[in-house]
């Protein structure tokens, strides 16, 4: 058996035996895809229209016909409240999002305007689409035209971006999410392998064996590799099988872009080994650097509703050139290795500067 | 015995020589230009109190540290050149149980065979060998986390074997294990040196030393104090003593004779101390009955190589740098 071959059947059974490793690269994971994808419910599995609690007099006929309207859109269900008070209770119980209240006699037109409850603190995310869609739909109901006026705007996508897969869940985005998230905390296993063998001394056995220092490093590296693979494919694996989770581009853009993926974060893991420390400080400053990497990448919170500054920071770490390029390749039909070229060559210049970085800095003598 | 000789090596090679083999950390000098040739097939001790250098000698000889300056040779090979014929030659027992304690006893030597470009049935062959020199057959394929001390030092060398080295180098092999695994791992250096296997043992352990090695070098602050056969080094270092039988307060009357001439303690026998030969007894005898001891006996004692390394070493005590 190779050297190689032999550290990489050793590495696997020592994966097998550590429990930590295993929950942190294989369960953790599957429980975050599961708990998210379960919060972000849109597509084909969204969730009821969201309730909307309104209030207007009874035999006010304007009002009425303005839920009417608001029903029709099917993004709210209102849902009559008793009185203006207790529709104005359940915004402020956060029991609902925001409320509609119908002063007798309003008149926008005239200074007299609806009442739109809602939680001025809360983020402009969450507010600005409520206060879109309803004073969008409250517009139109107020200012009917007798023949139906032409859409005023068609969406298209422009040239360059696929179409989008149809029906896809919540979990087509969850899942990447995660897996690169979690991709990356492979780094960390790898900082923490070497200074567990060093510790032991099974490093200076390594070194004092017939291979080359460059060799014995690779020797260390390449098991992460498989193991990294092994990870994405398993978490990848389980988002198609168990969550439904589509491929929309082609199955070799995504192994290619997993591939740049792993090696990309074993890569990172030689740089947080280079920076020497023990396990213990490793734990804990690599955990958080790793958690703001997949924050700022977008794991956590898509970068669509960050502020334009963070959404640049994003762009200098490696997760968000692999969520561009899981997300592509996830949900845009025919997205090929091409496509993922951008990704790609961001993954793996970020590969080549943390080795470059870590083979500099990486202390042999530091036995 | 030994695999590791891919060509005849002429006799009056040595096994291993450092010729002006030195290491630095920035000002701090760990090892000082150190000229040292290892016969082939003997039992070579390497003895230093903590810090003398013993460690990062031998971890430069195994390329597992890059001299600051000199060179090694293994077998007529220099490391520096061909290090990977020369690590060949080498087998490494390192101070720490350098074990996967999550691997059985198999997985750990198949792993470290392979580093050594040992394959197939050779290998389970190797593997059969060192079990049965360490004599870990009957346990092979248990966690070695679960071994005892004893056991996984037996399989510290046992994986520094496999590759038939024409060297082993053993630093501090007995260390934290018990009389019987001692002795095993001693019957095994012996077994080794008879077939020809030439061996650096490193050790805290005057006895064992004694009893195994054919030459020693005593270090101290990186360099090598005395080298020699174990006579050479008594004859040329070494006085007898005296050993005096305390009772009453034996530990003030330690105390009193240590301000006036080195003492060493007998370790199975508390109330026995052994000093150098002083010029005059009488002020001897007078500071330990004034301590409030009583001398039971006197008798005089050969010297051993105990006394040769305090002398050279001195005794104050040494702390790991």
């Amino acid at each position: 058996m190779s050297a190689l071959a032999a550290t990489i059947k050793k590495d696997l059974w020592l994966l097998l035996r550590d429990r930590g490793a295993l929950m942190s690269l294989f369960a953790l994971p599957i429980v975050f895809m599961l708990v998210f994808g379960s919060i972000f419910r849109f597509g084909a599995d969204r969730s009821e229209p969201r309730a909307l609690p309104v209030w207007h007099a009874d035999d006010d006929a304007r009002a009425a016909v303005i839920v009417a309207a608001i029903e029709r859109g099917g993004l709210f269900r209102p849902e009559r409240a008793a009185s203006a008070e207790a529709a104005r209770a359940r915004v402020a119980r956060e029991d609902v999002a925001a409320a509609l209240v119908f002063p007798p006699g309003f008149d926008p037109a005239a200074g007299r305007p609806i009442e739109l409850v809602i939680d001025q603190g809360a983020p402009l995310q969450v507010r600005g689409p409520i206060e879109g869609a309803l004073g969008a739909a409250v517009r139109a109901a107020l200012a009917p035209s007798a023949a139906p006026a032409p859409p005023a705007l068609v969406a298209r996508t422009p040239p360059g971006i696929s179409k989008p897969l149809a029906g896809i869940t919540s979990f087509q985005v969850t899942v990447p999410g995660n897996g690169v998230l979690f991709g990356f905390f492979l780094a960390l296993t790898v900082a923490m392998s070497f200074t567990e063998e060093r510790r032991s001394g099974t490093w200076r056995r390594l070194l004092a064996s017939p291979v080359s220092r460059r060799a014995a490093l690779l020797l260390k590296l390449g098991p992460f590799v498989v193991i990294g693979l092994l990870q994405l494919g398993f978490l990848f694996g389980v988002g198609a099988l168990v969550f439904g989770m589509k491929v929309a581009g082609s199955v070799p853009a995504l192994m290619l872009l997993s591939l740049a993926v792993v090696l990309c974060a074993t890569s990172l893991g030689l740089a947080m080994a280079s920076l020497g420390g023990s396990e213990k400080m490793l734990g804990g400053v690599g955990s958080v650097v790793l958690l703001v990497m997949g924050l700022l990448g977008g794991c956590m919170v898509p970068r669509l509703v960050m502020p334009s500054f963070l959404r640049s920071v994003g762009n200098s770490v490696p997760h968000s050139w692999a969520l561009d390029g899981y997300y592509a390749v996830l949900v845009r039909d025919g997205t090929g290795v091409v496509d993922l070229a951008p990704q790609l060559a961001a993954l793996l210049a970020f590969a080549a500067a943390f080795a470059a970085f870590g083979a500099w800095r990486f202390s042999f003598e530091d036995t | 015995m030994s695999d590791a000789t891919e060509r005849a090596v002429p006799p009056e090679v040595p096994a291993l020589a450092l010729r002006g083999l030195g290491k630095t950390y920035g000002d701090r000098v760990a090892v000082q230009a150190l000229e040292l040739e290892v016969p082939r097939g003997r039992v070579f001790g390497l003895l230093g109190p903590n810090g003398a250098g013993k460690t990062t000698t031998i971890l430069m000889c195994c390329g597992v540290l890059t001299p600051s300056r000199g060179e090694v040779w293994v077998d007529g090979v220099e490391l520096a050149r061909e290090p990977l014929r020369a690590k060949a030659k080498l087998g490494l027992v390192p101070q720490e149980l350098a074990l996967y304690l999550e691997l059985d006893a198999v997985q750990n030597l198949e792993y470290f065979g392979a580093l050594h470009r040992l394959g197939g049935a050779e290998l389970r062959q190797r593997i059969d060998w060192v079990l049965e020199l360490a004599g870990l057959r009957e346990r092979a394929r248990e966690l070695t986390g679960a071994y005892s001390g004893g056991m996984k030092r037996r399989l510290n060398l046992a994986a520094g074997l496999l590759h038939r080295p024409s060297v082993l180098v053993l630093d501090e092999p007995s260390v934290g294990v018990d009389p019987q695994s001692r002795n095993h791992i001693f019957e095994t250096v012996r077994t080794l040196a008879a077939d020809g296997m030439t061996v650096v043992y490193t050790s805290h352990y005057m006895e064992e030393v004694e009893q195994l090695c054919d030459r020693v070098a005593i270090m101290d602050g990186g360099a090598v104090v005395a080298e020699g056969g174990l006579p050479e080094l008594l004859a040329a270092h070494a006085r007898g003593g005296l050993e005096l039988e305390l009772r009453g307060d034996v530990e003030a009357g330690a105390r009193a004779a240590a301000a006036l001439t080195a003492i060493t303690r007998v370790a199975e026998r508390a109330e026995v101390l052994r000093c150098e030969q002083p010029a005059e007894l009488a002020p001897l005898f007078a500071a330990i009955e004034g301590a409030g001891a009583k001398i039971a006996r006197v008798d005089s004692f050969e010297s051993n190589l105990e006394a040769v390394f305090l002398r050279l070493t001195g005794r104050a005590l040494r702390d790991d740098p």
